[in-house]
This record gives structure tokens, sequence and C-alpha cells, in this order.
């Protein structure tokens, strides 16, 4: 066990709400998780089961209406949500940085490559001759595969990719501890998709950062991942090394999904899993899952789960592998 | 720079950062931008047309009983005299430069608070905007001409500078509503999100990322109320509530209509204000047409 010091990342018991007029709507429901150096994590689910959620949240960006209503986020041992402003922005970059959605938009129009790239370093306090910046910006660029010229080039002259492989080399620029990859290749081609990811792997492994990666497309989490999270209705259900949650996934959703993956030995008919995300507004009470879940019992109905972990490193959150009796002592404990 | 890859190449637009980079940037503008150039060849007319001509006419010209009354124009007086002896065309010297500084005192002034509020308001929302929003609401539903009438009938003497200022502070709220509409687009947009996330400030996000973005709007509305401001000022010189003692394009216009010049065919002394008049607006829409194309890469025509 190391100390809270030497690990990049350590998320506790993380809360989320969205205020609407309605209600509180929960889209992160005590979700925990930890950081290794040098780690790849793979945070999976289907559309507001909360992944992007934990983005904004782990870097302190979340918007209104949402509002973190409990847990810890600490960063290299210090806790994000204990700090003011002025430190939260210190920290964005140099040690927690991210790339964004959508490549197509995040990158000002009306600014050279250059000049954006720069702002976040001058932000940061780093001041270097122009020279000495345009050596450096070229560099970055070189390593996410981009030709040093592009630095002198609008966004509009670049395409989805190489617009994508900018925000990469943005976000390495401070060497991070930790890398946020927010679905960064949606509204790119499959082609492109894959080298993205491939850089962002190579950009990832050459500085060391701890880095998760949210998406959908199980493929390129196994081409990238060390480590899969899959969420589901605002809690992680299941998080173990990608190896095993492909062979031999535990919670019963995990099961769906990965039987809903094409699959190059044999024919079969693909699955689907039956049924919609329940609404966050009024999750069912127990399981989030056991509305769908076609193995749940009447104790799936009543229980919450807890994230149990078992051998490898492997955890699941399902009442399928626990003693009730265990549980039960748990609950009145 | 040179072994760009193909995907580089096709760009014409690689300027250097020296000098040379920077007087070829304005000739590729000046070459590809003729609707920014007409635009400001035509105010650069008016402008030397003021500039030379208060240089070089006595400005006693301007005074009453300077010439012959209602003199058609001659080798002496070349856009001829009005009913009290004036000479039109030093009147036009000297008026010309008065409308145009009233014009940009109030842009400035309009433009200034209505963008500051418009940013306030749409950036940081909340209480700032329900105030702002409120008060140029209110201010919209003011007839300024009106205000301005009764302002202008009350005082007695009134300089040029004072009814720019007096302009500019009724021309504030367009600009402070399109400029918030604006922002409040803008805020939202994956780069604003991208550079939050890089660490940079607020106070930063807008100045680097968000005026640029919307310098065509801001230019835009600075021309617009500039035109607004010369337009009122104008019409309430036309209605003879203006400065009386500075010669100006609408004092000219009132005293020809109070002297009938319509009806005794005397077009030297009714046209040409007009002629100038036509022509500061239209030099002043060709500016902002072509100000967006030079705010706006994507417009920007490769030749």
């Amino acid at each position: 066990m190391t100390t809270t010091n030497d690990v990049p990342l350590r998320v506790e018991n993380l809360e989320v709400h969205y205020h609407t007029r309605k209600g509180p709507v929960k889209a992160v429901d005590g979700v925990s998780f930890e950081l290794q150096k040098g780690e790849r994590l793979g945070l999976v689910g289907e559309s507001g089961s909360g992944k992007s959620t934990i983005a904004l949240s782990l870097m302190v960006a979340h918007k209104e209406p949402a509002k973190i209503e409990g847990g810890k986020i600490f960063l290299n041992g210090t806790d994000m949500l204990s700090l003011s402003d002025a430190e939260v922005r210190s920290k964005r970059l140099s040690e927690i940085a991210m790339v964004p959605q959508g490549a197509l938009n995040s990158l000002n129009p009306v600014m050279r490559v250059r000049d954006q790239m720069i702002d976040g370093l001058k932000a940061h306090g780093v001041s270097k001759s122009k020279e000495e910046f345009a050596d450096f910006i070229a560099e970055l660029l070189r390593r996410v595969g981009l030709d040093g010229g592009v630095a002198e080039m609008y966004p509009h002259e670049l395409s989805g990719g190489m617009k994508q492989r900018v925000t990469i080399a943005m976000s390495i620029s401070m060497n991070p501890s930790v890398i946020i990859a927010d679905e960064p290749t949606s509204a790119l081609d499959v082609v492109v998709q894959r080298q993205i990811v491939q850089t962002l792997l190579e950009a990832q492994k050459q500085i060391g950062a701890a880095t998760i990666l949210i998406g959908h497309d199980m493929g390129l989490m196994a081409q990238f991942a060390t480590r899969m999270g899959i969420m589901y209705a605002g809690r992680l259900v299941e998080i173990g090394p990608t190896r095993e949650i492909f062979n031999n996934p535990k919670h019963p959703y995990t099961q769906l999904l990965i039987s809903s993956l094409p699959n190059t030995q044999g024919k079969r008919r693909l699955s689907g899993i039956p049924g919609i995300t329940p609404s966050l507004l009024n999750p069912p009470p127990g399981c989030v899952f056991h509305t769908r879940c076609p193995k749940a019992t009447e104790r799936c109905k009543i229980e919450l789960p807890n994230l149990i972990t078992e051998e490898n490193e492997h955890s699941q959150a399902c009442h399928l592998y626990t003693e009730p009796a265990k549980s039960e002592e748990e609950v009145t404990a | 720079m040179s072994s760009a890859s193909p995907e580089i190449a096709p760009s014409d637009v690689q300027i250097d950062d020296d000098q040379i980079g920077i007087i070829k940037t304005v000739f590729e503008v000046i070459k590809r931008n003729k609707t920014l150039v007409s635009g400001l060849s035509i105010l650069l007319l008016i402008g030397l047309f003021s500039l030379f001509g208060t240089l070089l006419i006595d400005p006693e010209r301007t005074e009453v009983g300077a010439g012959r009354p209602a003199q058609s124009p001659s080798s002496e007086h070349i856009l001829g005299t009005d009913q009290q002896g004036r000479d039109v065309f030093a009147d036009l010297a000297y008026g010309t430069p008065a409308s145009l500084i009233i014009g940009l005192i109030a842009g400035v002034i309009g433009v200034g608070i209505g963008t500051a509020l418009g940013f306030l308001a749409g950036y940081y929302r909340g209480y700032w905007d329900t105030f702002i929003s409120l008060t140029t609401d209110v201010f919209l539903t003011i007839p300024a001409l009106l205000v301005l009438v009764v302002i202008a009938s009350m005082t007695t003497v009134l300089s040029i500078e004072a009814m720019g200022l007096l302009i500019g502070f009724f021309a504030w709220m367009g600009p402070a509503r399109t400029i918030r509409s604006q922002v409040l687009s803008l805020r939202d947009r994956s780069y604003v999100d991208v550079a939050k996330f890089n660490g940079v400030r607020d106070i930063e996000i807008i100045w680097r990322e968000l005026v640029p973005t919307l310098m065509p709007y801001i230019a835009a509305s600075f021309v617009g109320t500039v035109a607004a401001a010369i337009l009122a000022s104008i019409g309430l010189s036309a209605l003879g509530l203006g400065p009386q003692n500075e010669p100006s394009l609408g004092l000219t216009i009132y005293w020809s209509v109070t002297y009938g010049a319509l009806i005794r065919e005397m077009w030297w002394w009714f046209g040409p204000p007009i002629v100038v008049i036509v022509m500061l607006f239209i030099g002043l829409f060709l500016m902002t047409a072509g100000l967006d194309q030079v705010s706006n890469p994507r417009l920007r025509t490769s030749v």
C-alpha cells in the first residue's frame, strides 16, 4: 500500500449532483478509485452514466447546475476541493491536464495554434524568449506527430485529427502527473480514432502520466487502457485490469456489455441490453441495475451492493459474489 | 518551416513575425479586402477635406456677412453663399469635422460602456446579468432623441464635445445587448473550456479568447454607433437644437430649411451637406463590412 502522496490521483466517494427544478440528479453517486503512476484507466459506460461529469469534477471545472456534494479528490496528495480558485487554476495543466471532447471546436478559430499553446504556459508563469517558445512548441508538436509549422496555422487550416493532436500536445506541455482524455475521438473517423489513441498512448508513455480515457468504444479501450472501470447510472460497478474485464467480467452489466460486442471468433447473434438507464432523479432502490439485470434477486431490490475487491485487483459491486448474511452484518454494524 | 507537410502547403498566409511580415499582411489585406479599402478611402477623403479645409480656409468665411448673401457658385465662392452671406464651402469644411468629432466621442463612450457591461453580464452571469440586462431593457424603451431634444432645448450653450458626451450616454444599450448575447454563446464554446482547463484566468480568457473573436461585432457596433450618433447630432442641429455658435452639417441644413433654400432652388446650399452626409454613411457602412473580413480569418478570401 502506497502513501497518499505517491498516488497521482485518488478519488474518494465522489458525489456530484445536478440541481434541476425537479430535484437533484445524482450524476455521480459515490465513486472511488485510485490511479497509480503511469497507469492508464479506461472509463466506460453509456451516455449519462456520469463519465464526463467525473472528468469535469476532477478538474474542478464543473458548471452550474452541477455541484460536488461530497467526497474528496486527492491530486498528488492535495485535496483539490479544499483549494481556492487560484490554487486550482495553478494545478490545472501543470499537474492535471485535460484533452477535451469535440476536437473540432476546442481550438479558438481566431488564434494561431502557437498562441493558444503559449497562453496556457504563460498562465503558469512560464517565461521564455520568443525563439525558445517557438522551439518548445515545435518540439511538442513533433511529439504528437505534427509538423512544427502547424504552430503558425489557424485551426480552420487543420483537419479534425490534427486539431486533436494539437490538444494532446497542449495537455502534455507541462508534464502533468494526470491526464484526462474525455472522449478525445468523438467526431473522428475510425482510422483517425486509432491514430489519436496511439498518439495519446505514446505521449503518455513519454511523460509517464497517469491517464484516464473516457469513452464507450471497447476496442479503443482495449488498445489503450491497462485498467478499466465500468460506470452505470452514476456508479462504478466494476473496475479491474483490462484483460480481466474482457476475459472474466463479473458484474452482469459488464457481462452483457462484453457479450454485445462483435467477435471475430465464430458467428453468433449479438445481444443487446434490454431496457433503458433509470432516471437519476429517482434512482431505483437497491442496486441501480436491478431493473434490467437478468440475474436480479429480491435482495438486489432492497440493498445497495458495495464495491468489493477480490483477487487480481478486480472489484465489482454485485450481490452475486457476496453472502447475504455477511453483508447483512455489515449493514447492521 | 519550408519542410512543411503537404497539408500545410496550400496555405499562402504563412506570415512571419518580423516587420516585413506585418507590412506584407497589410498589403495582402488591401489587395483582398476591397470593401474595407473603399470604405476607408471615402472616410479618408472626407477626413482630408476637413483637415485641409480647416487649415487653408479662413474661419471668418463661415461667419455671417462674410460675402454677399445668396450668391450662386462662382470663382470667389466655390459653392456660393447662403442667405446670410456665409461661404457654403467653408461651412462644410468646418462643419464636417464637428459632426465627425461628435460621432467619435459618442461611439467611444457608447461602445466602451456597452462592451464592458455586455462582457460583465454575459461572462459572469448571476446578479450582474440580471441587473445589467434589466437596466439595459429599461433604457432601451426611452426614446433617446426625445430626451436629447429636451436636454438640448434646456441648455443654452452646447459645445461639440458636450453634444458627443450626451449622445454617447444614450448609445450604450445596443452594444451592451449584442455583446452580451454573443458572450453568452461564446463562453460555452469548447475552446473557452480548454483555456480554463489550461489554468488561464477569467480576465485573460475574456481578453485573449473572447475579445478577438468579438472584434467584428465590437467594430461593427462602434461604426454603427458612430453613424447613429452623427445622425442624431445632425437631426438635433437640423431642428435648431445643436451648437449654434459653431458650424456643423446639421446647422447648415437648419438654416437652409429656415430660409426656404429648397423652394428658392438654392441647390448649392442644401445639396452639398446632404452629399457629404450620404458619403459619410456609405463610407462607414463599407468599413463595417470590410472589418468583418479582417477580424474573421475564415472570411478572408485567398487569391
